[in-house]
């Protein structure tokens, strides 16, 4: 019997955020989003087309993943890689399909923040900072939003402190009002559950892990969110997933994310839908 | 354009083209091609009030800051990932208010350079709207266009004093050859009134014709010879990322005290770059070159 780590499901669950054909972009400083692009690649997304973070190589075929996103590494394999203004220019067209979101906060439309938390002025926390995410948030297609960092309850809060990066609506508008041609956040995946977002682009619970309550997800959460009528387990993974990402990701980049009282997670592969 | 044939000077020489004061683009991005050597030079003579833009950085701005060096800080991300987390004296800086953050977008910059690139005023970009980043930039204003009504932000062109760019090999009319990643550096190139290049080795032109030519003499004002010039940052094809140095670094800039003692330990050395080479030690530089002798080699960098 096989047994995995939570970081290893909450990535693959990750991965299936992502479709066959989809062009997908992860950004920097995003070891689980990035790991789960290569695990869908490996998996059921052959054909997506794989954007690698800050190397812009299309369908690159790592040896292994390192701990920076601009590493020699992460092209190897690839037929091309972008210039950075081409990969920039295809997402502001709106040629790009899906794309990997984190913050510091997170509010419930879904907009994020990695600017500063506190007085913008004199930040409490002076984030690093939203790279390209503040633009092309506006017109690439869907947004799979994640955060590793729910349960400390200061990440999905009902507003945050600076908007870097743009979710359903803002105090300015809707994404209608304010001409954005992308589709917005389509999904939250947090290590407490899993949300979409309903037709005033509100945060909804859709799947729980199974070691976590409802209770504990409105605990952690600054607003009332809405929850689906049917709340289902968070599918696991299949011996096939786990596999892939453990070739992908030997040196465990993924981990960096988590809070260390997230790693005794652990669960077996029973009744996995192998 | 700089069409003088040689142009080859020393670091120091090279660093006296930056003025107390400049807007300065620093090339490569994050642990890649950053302009290391003349990041601790512009330190070690003291350079003041500097204005830096960019995409991703790390250590490069980091440092500068930590050495005060620098009043305005407009990237779109200053720190070292998740692997070594929040850039520490960009964090402490902007939390006291010692250096004014423009934090930006990588699409805006990109935009911004490009006006400048071509000599208009302003181009609009989608995006932005919405967001609080017009907070931090009182300077972009809203423009309708003219064939469909559509309200866009209009950002002004960016046009830094000095671009310092780091790559593998150049030649003596400054012509350099760098593999990707570019980031902006071409951008910055054109955008800027001058580029200061730092290079591994410098070519005969015959042999820079070889591998290609990414940014044309035409816009580099001087070149340096600076091996290891982007450590600890990596210089592909020939090394890789210090990640132990950067993993040092952090942890000391982490307080002001131990950060100032990053700054006499490393930077405001009496040897300047050789006496940094020496205590980097050969044996260390020398592994970082060895990447591409095995998988397991290269993966063994970062374990």
């Amino acid at each position: 019997m096989s047994s995995y780590t939570f970081d290893e499901w909450y990535v693959i669950r990750l991965a299936r955020t992502i479709s066959d054909r989809e062009v997908v972009f992860h950004g920097f400083a995003s070891p689980c989003a990035q790991v789960a692009m290569h695990v869908a690649k490996r998996t059921h997304a052959p054909n997506m087309m794989l954007i690698e973070g800050a190397m812009y190589a299309i369908n690159p075929d790592p040896p292994f993943i390192p701990p920076t996103s601009n590493d020699s590494s992460l092209k190897r394999g690839a037929a091309y890689s972008m210039r950075f203004e081409e990969f920039f220019d295809a997402a502001i067209r709106g040629d790009v399909d899906r794309m990997f979101v984190s913050g510091g906060q997170i509010d419930m439309y879904g907009n994020t923040n990695v600017t500063a938390v506190g007085p913008l002025e004199r930040p409490k926390v002076k984030l690093g900072g939203g790279g390209g995410g503040c633009n092309i948030s506006a017109t690439i297609k869907q947004l799979t939003l994640w955060t590793t960092r729910h349960r400390s309850g200061r990440t999905v809060v009902a507003e945050c402190d600076f908007i870097t990066d743009i979710g359903h609506r803002t105090p300015a508008g809707t994404r209608d009002e304010l001409d954005y041609t992308g589709g917005g956040p389509q999904c939250l995946v947090s290590e407490l559950g899993v949300f979409d977002y309903d037709s005033d682009g509100r945060m909804r619970l859709q799947e729980l892990w199974p070691d976590v309550t409802l209770e504990q997800v409105r605990e952690a959460t600054g607003f009332e969110f809405a929850v689906a009528d049917e709340v289902v387990t968070v599918a696991p993974p299949t011996q096939a997933e786990l596999d892939v990402l453990r070739v992908i990701d030997p040196l465990g980049i993924r981990r960096g994310e988590f809070d260390p009282r997230e790693m005794e997670r652990e669960f077996d592969l029973v009744g996995a839908g192998v | 354009m700089y069409l003088d044939p040689d142009k080859r000077v020393d670091l120091a020489t090279a660093a006296s083209y930056v003025h107390d004061g400049h807007m300065i683009a620093l090339g490569g991005g994050l642990s890649a091609r950053l302009p290391m050597a003349m990041v601790r030079e512009l330190i070690r003579q003291g350079r003041r009030d500097l204005h830096v833009v960019g995409s991703a950085h790390s250590m490069d701005v980091d440092l500068l800051i930590a050495a005060g060096a620098l009043a305005i800080c407009e990237e779109s991300y200053v720190g070292f990932e998740q692997d070594l987390g929040l850039a520490p004296a960009y964090r402490r800086a902007a939390e006291t208010g010692t250096i004014t953050v423009k934090e930006s977008c990588c699409v805006t910059i990109l935009t911004q350079l490009r006006a400048a690139e071509m000599g208009l005023p302003f181009l609009p970009v989608r995006g932005i709207k919405g967001t609080d980043m017009r907070r931090l930039h009182p300077e972009y204003a809203e423009t309708t266009c003219p064939f469909t009504g559509e309200v866009l932000v209009a950002v002004p062109p960016l046009k830094p004093d000095v671009a310092i760019i780091h790559a593998p090999v150049g030649d003596a009319f400054g012509n350099l050859f760098m593999e990707q990643p570019y980031v902006l550096d071409e951008h910055f190139a054109g955008a800027s009134k001058s580029v200061i290049a730092t290079v591994e080795k410098i070519v005969p032109t015959e042999e820079l014709h070889d591998r290609g030519v990414v940014i044309p003499g035409y816009f580099v004002q001087a070149i340096a010879e600076v091996p290891f010039g982007a450590h600890p940052a990596s210089c592909y094809p020939i090394y890789s990322y210090d990640r132990a140095h950067m993993s040092t670094y952090v942890q000391a800039a982490a307080k002001p005290e131990s950060a100032d003692g990053y700054v006499a330990d490393w930077v405001n050395v009496p040897g300047g770059e050789d006496e940094y080479r020496n205590k980097v030690g050969a044996e260390s530089l020398a592994r970082l070159t060895q990447w591409s002798e095995s998988i397991d080699q290269w993966k063994g960098l970062f374990s």
